[in-house]
């Protein structure tokens, strides 16, 4: 558990939280219809900053993306009264592409591109002297890095965590959702028969949060508690029944306070499987009589920003006493019998959940108190073995401290190693390389295990750190938007753009429900790696781990240095 | 049209990346989705951009490709008739 301290909301409907809570409380939306905007065939409709929005915000030297970062942050920041330079102060971005804008076409890739180097240029204008780290889980990045933020707290790395989500949107990312043929022309409409897919969103939120040995007296909110899970079942598609989001909501242990939940903020993008997917999970969860709002006719889906605002205005509306109204909603077009919250209506509970869903199978949800509804859990001490360790190279590759031979490839010298030790997954030829780097070393690493293979299991999660993003799949994506004879974006090297797409290919090759994260740093740097590592553990379903480095530049720069952990400290938990 | 349905499963076998086929395993009149070559949600999408870049067929609804997309030799037929490239 970790106390509010401090939070802001940055949008295009306002600067602060309170001009962003009293514009929704009052039904505006942000959404706005755009035709032929950045060269786009297809019209959309966003929720954007206007040239004179950006202008305000934009600091010199910085990109737009790192100077919204900045302006939400140094507000938040400024209004904790927290010193950012001390040591015990972590700053955690989440975000789904980042800088991804400065990306050129046929260009050498500016270092800005890399989001580790992104947050390092961020923390240190904003006078930080701690690594920062970026959870980059495609849209589940806001609630992630609030969950990350929380076990470092809890852990005792750190007393305060800023956290950060942001992203802007370009021709990048909505060509994409375009390709996907998830973006509705119209405003959107979440749970609603009639609706016709997402829209999406620029915005930045911050949370300024801080351990229990260190909250100021006074009148906090705190979020008690918060899980991951991944749906193991589709790079893109969510699992039917739900799964991944119902076992996050029960992670949370939502569904043993029933009584006490003001409101669900569902994800409710408005596309037709997302919304469908929440209602079962939420019914299955035990949560079907909890009214359910989403906050996507406002401000559009604003990726990786999504997660820390939508937890920002939920906490804001229960402070007022308030379940807020989904806009566009009308009438109930999903299968799960949950209780749609149309309107704004008064409460008098004192608790919600947040959950949220992405790409990737990744599903995360929270649960946010006025006073903690839940009996108070342990930290447990960290208590953890290596079994199994693999190192894969373009020169060399270990199993378990023993050098491999690897014959000589012409090429793709991954789906080389493929070939030769594993094969029988033809899915892995439509992978992008840091996907097939990440499973080729799991499938090493799984086969050095020697354990029983594909039963379904929520006990094992898929932990990797990266410097280089999805720098490949990014620029393969950036080619087919920047085709000489027109804009064909392609579907399906666009799901790849998002990293963390590698560790939801392990978990959907070997059937892992447990959670998935891919982190970001500014350099490869054990001490943090191991940080965070330790703080991943402090979930009780986690008795095991799939970690480490993983990076993919190109064919002569890649390593996978990844190991499976055993969380000894769970051994008496089930 | 022969020649056609060879160029079709040549373009699918590239643009979804089905590696280890070669045209000759792919019969044109075997369902493509479901069971037949396993396809997915996403390699549907990819589809309606191979019609779009290679023969300017815009399929505004994703659901009209349903039909369309039910073996090689349909796709054949939808291109031969509504091509304008």
């Amino acid at each position: 558990m970790v106390y509010h301290i401090a939070d802001n909301v940055t949008s295009p409907l306002g600067n602060t939280t309170e001009q962003n809570y009293l514009s929704v409380k009052s039904g505006n939306s942000a959404l706005r219809y755009y035709e032929n905007h950045w060269g786009l065939p297809e019209p959309f409709t966003a929720a954007l900053f206007t040239a004179e929005q950006n202008l305000a915000m934009a600091i010199d030297d910085m990109t737009r993306f790192e100077s919204l970062v900045i302006h939400s942050a140094s507000q938040a920041i400024d209004q904790s009264g927290i010193n950012v330079s001390a040591p015990n102060v972590v700053f955690v971005l989440g975000t789904t592409k980042g800088n991804i804008e400065e990306l050129e076409d046929n260009r050498p890739v500016p270092s800005i591109y890399y989001p580790g180097d992104t947050a390092q240029r961020i923390a240190s204008k904003l006078g930080f002297t701690t690594t920062p780290v970026v959870a980059c889980n495609a849209c589940i990045s806001g609630v992630s890095a609030i969950i990350l933020a929380m076990r470092l707290l809890e852990k005792g790395a750190y007393d305060y965590a800023v956290v950060c989500g942001a992203d802007v949107q370009n021709k990048f990312t909505v060509s994409g959702f375009q390709s996907l043929k998830a973006v509705s022309q119209e405003p959107c409409r979440p749970f609603d028969l009639e609706r016709l897919g997402l829209n999406l969103g620029e915005a930045a939120a911050t949370l300024v949060l801080s351990s229990d040995r260190v909250a100021q007296q006074g009148d906090h909110w705190c979020i008690e508690s918060g899980a991951v899970r991944n749906d193991a079942f589709h790079v893109s598609s969510p699992s039917k029944n739900g799964e991944g989001a119902r076992l996050a909501l029960c992670g949370t242990r939502a569904d043993s306070v029933v009584g006490q939940l003001a409101f669900i903020n569902a994800h409710g993008t408005a596309t037709m499987f997302n919304d469908q997917m929440e209602s079962v999970a939420i019914e299955r969860a035990g949560l079907n009589d909890v009214p359910v709002n989403a906050l996507k006719g406002y401000y559009g889906h604003t990726m990786g920003a999504a997660g820390v605002l939508e937890t920002v205005i939920s906490i804001r509306a229960a402070q007022d006493n308030m379940v807020l109204g989904t806009r566009g909603f009308s009438e109930r077009g999903v299968s799960g019998k949950i209780r749609l919250s149309s309107q704004n209506q008064q409460t008098d509970k004192e608790s919600f959940v947040k959950m949220i869903s992405g790409f990737g199978g990744s599903n995360a949800a929270l649960l946010v108190s006025k006073t903690p509804v839940l009996a108070p859990d342990d930290v447990l001490p960290s208590d953890y073995t290596r079994t199994h360790h693999v190192v894969l190279t373009p020169d060399q590759l270990m199993v378990d401290g023993e050098q491999r031979e690897i014959q000589p490839a012409e090429g793709d010298r991954i789906t080389a190693i493929y070939k030769q030790m594993i094969g029988n997954y033809p899915k892995i030829y439509k992978m992008d390389m840091l996907s097939r780097l990440a499973l080729v070393a799991t499938e090493l690493l799984l086969q050095a295990e020697g354990a029983e293979r594909f039963t379904a299991s929520e006990n094992r999660a898929v932990v990797l750190f990266n410097h280089s993003s999805s720098i490949q799949a990014d620029r393969a994506y950036l080619a087919t938007i920047a085709d000489k004879e027109g804009c064909f974006p392609s579907p399906s090297i666009f799901v790849y753009t998002l990293p963390n797409m590698a560790t939801s290919e392990v978990a959907m090759r070997n059937l892992f429900h447990g959670e998935t994260s891919l982190y970001i740093l500014p350099c490869r740097d054990e001490k943090t790696m191991e940080q965070v590592m330790e703080a991943s553990m402090l979930d009780k379903s986690t008795h095991s781990m799939i970690t480490g480095w993983l990076d993919y530049e190109d064919n002569d720069h890649f390593i996978a240095d990844i190991s499976i952990i055993q969380n000894l400290s769970t051994r008496d938990y089930d | 049209m022969e020649e056609l349905i060879l160029e079709l499963k040549q373009r699918i076998i590239e643009a979804l990346n089905l590696e280890e086929m070669t045209p000759d395993e792919i019969d044109a009149q075997e369902p493509l989705f479901g069971e037949g070559l396993g396809l997915d949600s996403i390699d549907a999408l990819e589809l309606i951009v191979l019609l779009e870049k290679n023969y300017g067929i815009r399929l505004a609804n994703p659901a009209e490709g349903k039909e369309i997309f039910k073996s090689v030799e349909s796709i054949a037929q939808y291109v031969s008739e509504h091509r304008t490239k």
